[in-house]
């Protein structure tokens, strides 16, 4: 069963049509990939599934579920979570601050009960320091727990990113160009780190312009091209398909995987 | 009726031309240095305290040379409070930059207090007090001043930004800092150059109404208020917008005072501009920011 | 307690001060001003320093509730504590309305409307003169009293106003270190962000803008009651740039920072005072330097300065930053 199912989805600013009638399925349980050249439409695509950008047509439903012009917050509720091409951190926060704020929704207290610091509110504290903590750990973090997430490295950011939509506790997570910007060691963490994310039960939909990554990581890819579906398939089928390799890659294709 | 309208519609429109003045001031620092000038004001107020300063008493200065005079002392000021106070603070935040001109704001209007006192004065109409009457509304000589000064002034503003090479060098200052500096532009002196003109825009205000509103230590408060208000209401960073606004602003405070309430005019004007906002949260001209993510 | 050791420094001193300088001016009235200009400053900073919500027109809200207060006693002479009580529903209920248009708002405009409302509100009470007094303003309020304690000395208006203020200081505290709290800096972090962690913003924002109204008219009560008399001029827009001051020049985002602020901002004037006519111009120059030398506000300026003095000391690094509000940086 599809996790995510998206049919006649359209989008467009002004002029510029940035997605066009795009049919796809995300597999429950799998890395599923999508590709294509700057601006095919990727990033909006994100946006509107995540409820950012409300589609001009087109049905998005996840689990089974409309979610077709929700907002992003009820999007978050029901299981999916990002990250974001250009890093949207919470610089005025701690790096383990940053993470706890993704654990809100396993919390429940609200503004009163947290002014009178009523009983129950330090359990609930500890709880979501240490669900926090987990994801750190997990997104090998621990180190940085302490540190003003201003003080950190670019590379150290994008996996704080991806800490912190862990710890929204999603079924889906959209990742937009995890390996941008990233050297070969902090990119073959990064592999690994999707894999692991994948093993968890966690679906992920993939954005990344690295090949070689997707090649080796994705069981899934929808290459984009003008805001449409250009084929869809395992990655030997698309490293094979012609229209692709044509279209995409201008003819020459060496993948290294 | 129709002439009382008229007589509003005159009224509003001469105090609408000072509020653009102010606005058009407050947009060009805004567009050169996405600064909010709150001592926009003072620049009025200084323009006027000092024409009267310059040209009162036996021994003034003839008329022309006092307003030429007074009008240079305010762009000195302009010219000052961008390198001593804004400058030095780049890369600030908004609310900091605000609070440096509200502190500049409140610093000029302390020299002011201590130059020329408490008093409130006036400056002589530029020529004569003989009203015009058109219908059964009247116009003072002095209303047709501001009308045309302010006119000629956001022509003036309009070719200089589109059509002279410094403008020009302005705008892309505003557009892209570093940019322009690679670019070759000067951009400290273009900066120099913005804080300038919007003092001479407000002084030329402050002179040009001095004749018929008076003015005191503490006139550029209210002013700058509705100078900021007129360029949100415009749509901020938007110059023509501004004048716009200002007009507006002008119109609807003249047009509530006379049916309405006189003292519920500005609040009428206020709650139009709160409207405006939230149906049009980037105002009347201003291009709606859309945040990419 | 580590997490609320700034709390009892305060405290400490607030219970301190009488004793060593009973009858002093500056304890006995300045200090009271300063309390309720914390008051007003702390909760003004959860919008403005946490939320990253500008508001310029803050004492509107300290206006209504002062107001409320005032009319509500004077005319139809209803018990005091009814009538805080429900100046603070009105206000909390102008902040809920607002709120919605107001905070889609952002930047300068934010800053415009939020200026606007409080014109609004200023012209409202100067004009309505059957109601509020016009420009004359309310006399005749009637002092606060605790179970018969009457609150009418300047002693026990300090006792009232700082266990006022150190409970709004405990409250805010609390609410920064919590789910709430890390809603409200995520949302000034990035918008989109903190709704993609399942925040919903629009219903923060307007919660942390009725906070702030409340604490706002809170304090209006308060001060009402204190001065007995109130007139529109307490509450114009100079009031809400010195409210704004208090809280840029303390240090956005530190609730102790807020205090500071409001402390510096009540005590300063009083100390110029002694340069007379050149009061205004020193006031408008120390602003302007402040903000130019130390953007980052006096009081986390300072911390950050002893900091650096206590690690050139002891070279070896410190585990954790010791500052007493760990989220003091903006
Ligand atoms: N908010 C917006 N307003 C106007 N146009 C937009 C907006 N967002 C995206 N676009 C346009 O839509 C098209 C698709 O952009 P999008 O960011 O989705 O591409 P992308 O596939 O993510 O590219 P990249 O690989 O560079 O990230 C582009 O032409 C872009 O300019
Ligand atoms: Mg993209």
């Amino acid at each position: 069963m599809a996790l995510l199912e998206i049919d006649g989805l359209s989008k467009s600013f002004g002029g510029v049509t940035a997605i066009a009638d795009l049919r796809f399925e995300v597999p429950k349980g799998q890395v599923y990939s999508v590709i294509g050249p700057n601006g095919a439409g990727k990033t909006t695509l994100f946006n509107m599934l995540s409820g950012i950008y409300r589609p001009d047509e087109g049905s998005i439903r996840f689990q089974e579920r409309e979610i077709t012009g929700l907002q992003p917050h009820k999007v978050a509720a029901m299981g999916l979570s990002r990250t974001f091409q250009n890093l949207q951190m919470f610089f005025n926060m701690s790096v383990l601050d940053n993470v706890m704020v993704g654990c809100h929704l396993r919390t429940r207290s609200g503004l009163f009960r947290a002014a009178l610091r009523l009983p129950g509110i330090v359990r609930e504290e500890r709880e979501a320091n240490r669900l926090a903590r987990e994801e750190l750990t997990f997104c090998d973090l621990e180190r940085f727990v302490d540190l003003e997430a201003g003080a950190l490295p670019y590379g150290v950011l994008k996996r704080l990113e991806i800490a912190r939509a862990l710890a929204v506790g999603p079924q889906l997570l959209l990742m937009d160009e995890p390996a941008a910007g990233l050297n070969d060691t902090e990119t073959a963490e990064m592999q690994r780190l999707i894999r692991r994310i994948c093993e968890r039960g966690i679906t992920v939909l993939l954005v990344e312009h690295d090949m070689g990554l997707v090649m080796r990581v994705s069981d899934r890819i929808l290459v984009l091209d003008y805001g449409s579906r250009l084929a869809e398939g395992t990655p030997s089928e698309i490293q094979n398909d012609r229209r692709v390799i044509e279209a995409y890659l201008g003819g020459e294709v060496q993948y290294a995987v | 009726m129709a002439d009382q309208i008229l007589q509003f519609l005159l009224t509003g429109i001469t105090v609408g031309a000072t509020y653009a003045l102010v606005a058009l001031g407050f947009a060009i620092i805004y567009n050169a240095s996405d600064v909010v000038n709150f001592a926009q004001g003072e620049f009025v107020m200084i323009g006027a305290m000092s024409a009267v300063a310059l040209s009162a008493g036996d021994n003034g200065l003839p008329m022309p040379v006092a307003l030429l005079l007074a009008v240079l002392i305010t762009v000195c000021v302009g010219v000052l409070l961008q390198r001593f106070a804004i400058a030095p603070a780049r890369g600030a935040s908004v609310v900091t930059t605000i609070i440096i001109t509200i502190g500049a704001s409140i610093f000029l209007r302390g020299v002011a207090l201590l130059v020329w006192g408490k008093d409130i004065f006036a400056l002589p109409a530029f020529s004569g007090e003989q009203p015009i009457h058109i219908g059964q509304a009247t116009l003072l000589p002095q209303n047709l001043w501001v009308m045309g000064g302010t006119g000629v002034m956001v022509l003036g503003v309009h070719w200089f930004f589109s059509h002279t090479a410094v403008g020009k060098a302005v705008l892309a200052c505003s557009c892209n800092r570093t940019a322009a500096h690679l670019m070759g532009i000067n951009v400290g002196l273009m900066m120099l150059i913005a804080y300038g003109l919007s003092a001479f825009l407000g002084a030329m205000a402050g002179v040009l109404v001095a004749p018929i509103t008076f003015t005191s230590y503490d006139a550029g408060v209210m002013l700058g208020l509705k100078g900021f208000s007129a360029a949100i209401l415009g749509g901020m960073g938007n110059p023509m917008g501004a004048v716009a606004g200002g007009l507006l602003l002008g119109l609807i405070e003249s047009l509530s005072a006379g049916l309405i309430s006189s003292g519920y005019k500005d609040a009428i004007g206020f709650v139009i501009l709160l409207l405006v906002l939230f149906f049009r949260p980037s105002g009347l001209f201003g291009r709606a920011s859309v945040e990419r993510v | 307690m580590k997490r609320l050791r700034g709390l009892f420094l305060l405290a400490l001193l607030v219970v301190v001060l009488p004793i060593l300088f009973p009858d002093n001016y500056y304890v006995t009235v300045v200090a009271v001003s300063a309390a309720l200009h914390a008051i007003l400053a702390v909760g003004l900073n959860l919008l403005m320093g946490y939320a990253g919500l500008i508001s310029l027109g803050h004492a509107a809200f300290f206006g209504v509730g002062a107001y409320t207060s005032a009319i509500i006693t004077t005319r139809f002479d209803l018990n005091p504590w009814l009538a805080m009580a429900a100046g603070i529903l009105l206000t909390g209920c102008i902040a809920f309305i607002m709120a919605r248009p107001i905070l889609r708002l952002k930047g300068h405009y934010l800053a415009m409307a939020t200026l606007g409302l409080g014109m609004i509100v200023q012209i409202v009470l100067v004009q309505a003169e059957g109601l509020t007094g016009g420009p004359d303003g309310l006399g005749g309020i009637p002092p606060l009293s605790l179970f018969g304690w009457e609150v009418d000395s300047d002693l026990r208006w300090y006792m009232v106003m700082s266990t006022v203020m150190l409970l709004v200081v405990w409250l805010a505290l609390n609410l920064i270190d919590s789910r709430s709290g890390r809603a409200l800096r995520a949302l000034h972090g990035s918008e989109v962000a903190a709704e993609m962690m399942g925040i919903d913003t629009t219903a923060t924002k307007t919660g942390v803008f009725v906070i702030a109204a409340i604490s706002a008219s809170l304090a209006g009560s308060l001060f009402a009651h204190q001065q007995a008399f109130i007139s529109p001029d307490s509450f114009s827009f100079f009031f809400s740039i010195e409210l704004v001051t208090m809280v840029v020049l303390g240090g956005m985002a530190s609730t102790f920072g807020a205090v500071f602020g409001a402390f510096v901002l009540t005590f300063l004037p009083e100390l110029l005072v002694v340069f007379e006519d050149y009061e205004v111009m020193i006031f408008g120059a120390i602003l302007m330097l402040m903000m130019i030398f130390l953007p980052q506000g006096l009081f986390v300026g300072l911390q950050g300065l002893l900091r650096r003095l206590l690690q050139q000391r002891a070279p070896a690094r410190l585990p954790a930053p010791a500052e007493e509000d760990k989220h003091g940086a903006a």
